[in-house]
């Protein structure tokens, strides 16, 4: 009896495995999966604000999920997909493997990585070229620092990061050959004062411009800029000014909604087909905020030179990045 | 590379990440001495946390530390109610603890400040420079040039050691940590004593929580106690559950942390992740030769 009654319970359990293959959903459902909190101002933020433009344009039924270890990453792909959503977004570089894993049961479901590293399947990136962002960002950087010295404070050490910060060293070496740079990587991406120390310890060294890529971290990149005398900050993936309005010199931006309802509406309009969407400089997806407030103290002729860089980068005469990015 | 002031600052940032550390710690002292480890303290951290930056933002800086010790002491209340109270295994109820602490600090925290978060405009703690300690050299900017929360937790040290050791109090306390049966035959009320360590304990931790968010970064983001109560738990054995011990293990480990980042300011080839995991090989390497041998209360963990 009792084995009887496990039996049936494992065949219940097991169609309700089955279940959305069973019967697909025809409403169009977006969902988001982000390695952090949405209060970052930041990369987390902008996928959120991307998200409830989905809704409000595309008049998609959307979710929302925090997942941040990579099991959590897993199953919250697998959910989604489970529940029959037609666009799941896996917002970061560590999605790329579970999405490939859970891609092979659930054909249906799109699933998008941002910063992603390669089309699987039903699996596609949205890539980013940031660096060619970081890169204008470096240039102010190596115009503005006295010390000779520019910090960079990591989340931790993922290709989309690392190429950030290879476009931030490049820009200030084609503007102050000399530049002295520094890397810290935190472990992670929430612990704020973890970001603080690690920022007041770059300042001690002599560091007086910071750039980061931490998400909810970075705060306290900022928070010890605008606690240090002669300290600049820049931002990163979102417009970052009102954080330290009087410090915080420009932004490398990802203009994540505009990517995101890209995206979608193909899928909406059935035009979509599984490819590497890359966004630069070009599109405007990327591209520097500069933050006007601060832009009396830029040496004269400043302004010029990175809107030159500018060009030159949109227009694929000037290469920012150390490997091939698609 | 490394001169004078450099030597400074790293020693002023060696108590300044210890202190978080050495207040929850030497909380969870009094908590472990009563038989009661409770993992609720990174949970009761966050609460801490939480509530400072809603206090402050609400009424400044004094309703904010009120605002992050209640919010530490409501986490701690709930834990003794079911690990004291009905006697729920600890390991248990302090881990859903801090599961649930750290849902709802999320969700709270979006709840109040939305999904642009609390920003960088709370008001803080500023540094205070103590009169003639702060100028001794050396010593004084690593100790006397520290905000008012670091201050409060060299008083918790002598407080601490002083409640443990030298009142009928402490005693009964220690003796529900070592021996609880014997104890309540002799007299002890032994859950009313737990849940008072329990509840000092928590108000120690939302200290520690209070401190991360109004000394230090200025603003609250979700999960930012990363793990910090879990190691004031390493601490506590570290530094041979006495609370001048406790400090100084607090100190140990806010030492590596900040040495782990100026090396990385500095520049190597050495991979980060070494030095991100250096403050807890060193732990390690102090807790197996150096207190190898020194035991917790016996009765550790166990309901009565």
């Amino acid at each position: 009896m009792i084995t009887r009654s496990w039996v049936f319970l494992a065949l219940c359990l097991c169609a309700c495995g089955k279940q959305p293959d069973a019967a697909p959903s025809t409403a169009f459902k977006v969902a988001l999966i982000t390695p952090g909190s949405v209060t970052d101002a930041a990369w987390n933020a902008g996928a959120y604000q991307g998200l409830q433009q989905v809704k409000d344009s595309l008049g998609a039924a959307v979710s929302h999920i925090e997942a941040h270890t990579p099991a959590e990453q897993e199953e919250a792909l697998r959910s989604y997909a489970r529940q029959g959503y037609t666009v799941v977004f896996g917002h970061g570089y560590e999605f790329q493997q579970p999405a490939e894993r859970v891609s092979q049961d659930y054909p249906k479901t799109i699933f998008v990585i941002t910063s992603g590293k390669r089309v699987s399947g039903n699996v596609v990136p949205l890539v980013f070229r940031i660096h060619e962002a970081t890169y204008l960002a470096g240039m102010l950087a190596g115009a503005l620092t006295h010390s000779g010295k520019i910090g960079f404070v990591g989340g931790m050490e993922l290709p989309p990061i690392k190429l950030g910060y290879d476009g931030w060293v490049r820009g200030a070496r084609a503007v102050r050959p000399d530049v002295e740079t520094r890397i810290t990587y935190l472990n992670t991406f929430d612990d704020a004062a973890a970001g603080k120390e690690a920022a007041l310890a770059m300042i001690r060294l002599g560091v007086d411009q910071l750039h980061h890529n931490a998400d909810a971290a970075a705060l306290g990149v900022f928070s010890a800029a605008k606690e240090s005398a002669n300290v600049l900050v820049y931002g990163a993936n979102g417009d970052q000014s009102a954080l330290a309005p009087d410090r915080v010199v420009a932004s490398a931006v990802v203009d994540l909604p505009r990517a995101f309802l890209l995206v979608t509406r193909d899928v909406k309009h059935g035009t979509f087909t599984p490819h590497t969407e890359s966004f630069g400089l070009q599109s405007g997806v990327i591209r520097l905020a500069v933050n006007p407030a601060l832009q009396a103290r830029w040496p004269a002729g400043l302004k010029e030179r990175v809107q030159a860089a500018s060009d030159s980068i949109a227009a694929g005469t000037l290469k920012v990045a150390a490997q091939a990015v698609p | 590379m490394i001169d004078g002031t450099i030597a400074v600052a790293f020693a002023a940032a060696a108590v300044r990440v210890g202190t978080p550390l050495g207040i929850a710690a030497i909380g969870e002292t009094v908590v472990e001495r009563s038989g009661v480890i409770n993992l609720g303290i990174e949970g009761a951290m966050l609460a801490g946390a939480f509530g400072a930056a809603a206090g402050a933002a609400e009424g400044g800086v004094v309703v904010g530390v009120a605002a992050g010790v209640v919010a530490g002491l409501i986490v701690a209340a709930l834990f003794a109610a079911i690990a004291v109270g009905a006697r729920v295994d600890q390991i248990i109820a302090g881990t859903a603890m801090t599961l649930g602490a750290t849902g709802l600090t999320g969700l709270f925290a979006q709840r109040v400040w939305g999904t642009t978060g609390a920003g960088l405009s709370l008001p803080t703690l500023q540094t205070v420079r103590l009169p003639l300690l702060g100028s001794i050299p050396f010593v004084g900017p690593m100790l006397f040039r520290q905000s008012v929360l670091t201050y409060a937790g060299y008083l918790i040290i002598p407080i601490a050691t002083w409640l443990l050791f030298h009142t009928r109090f402490g005693l009964e306390l220690r003796a529900c940590g070592e021996a609880p049966t014997a104890a309540a035959s002799a007299g002890v009320r032994v859950a009313r004593t737990r849940t008072i360590a329990t509840l000092l304990g928590g108000a120690c931790a939302g200290l520690a929580g209070v401190s991360l968010v109004l000394a230090q970064v200025g603003t609250f983001t979700e999960r930012m106690t990363g793990g910090r109560g879990f190691i004031a738990i390493a601490i506590v054995a570290l530094g041979g559950w006495h609370p001048r011990g406790v400090a100084a293990a607090a100190l140990l480990f806010g030492g590596a942390t900040a040495l782990q980042y100026m090396f990385q300011a500095v520049g190597s080839r050495v991979p980060y992740q070494l030095f991100v995991a250096l403050p807890y090989l060193l732990a390690l390497a102090v807790l197996a030769v150096a207190v190898g041998r020194r035991r917790g209360p016996a009765a550790l963990g166990q309901p009565h």
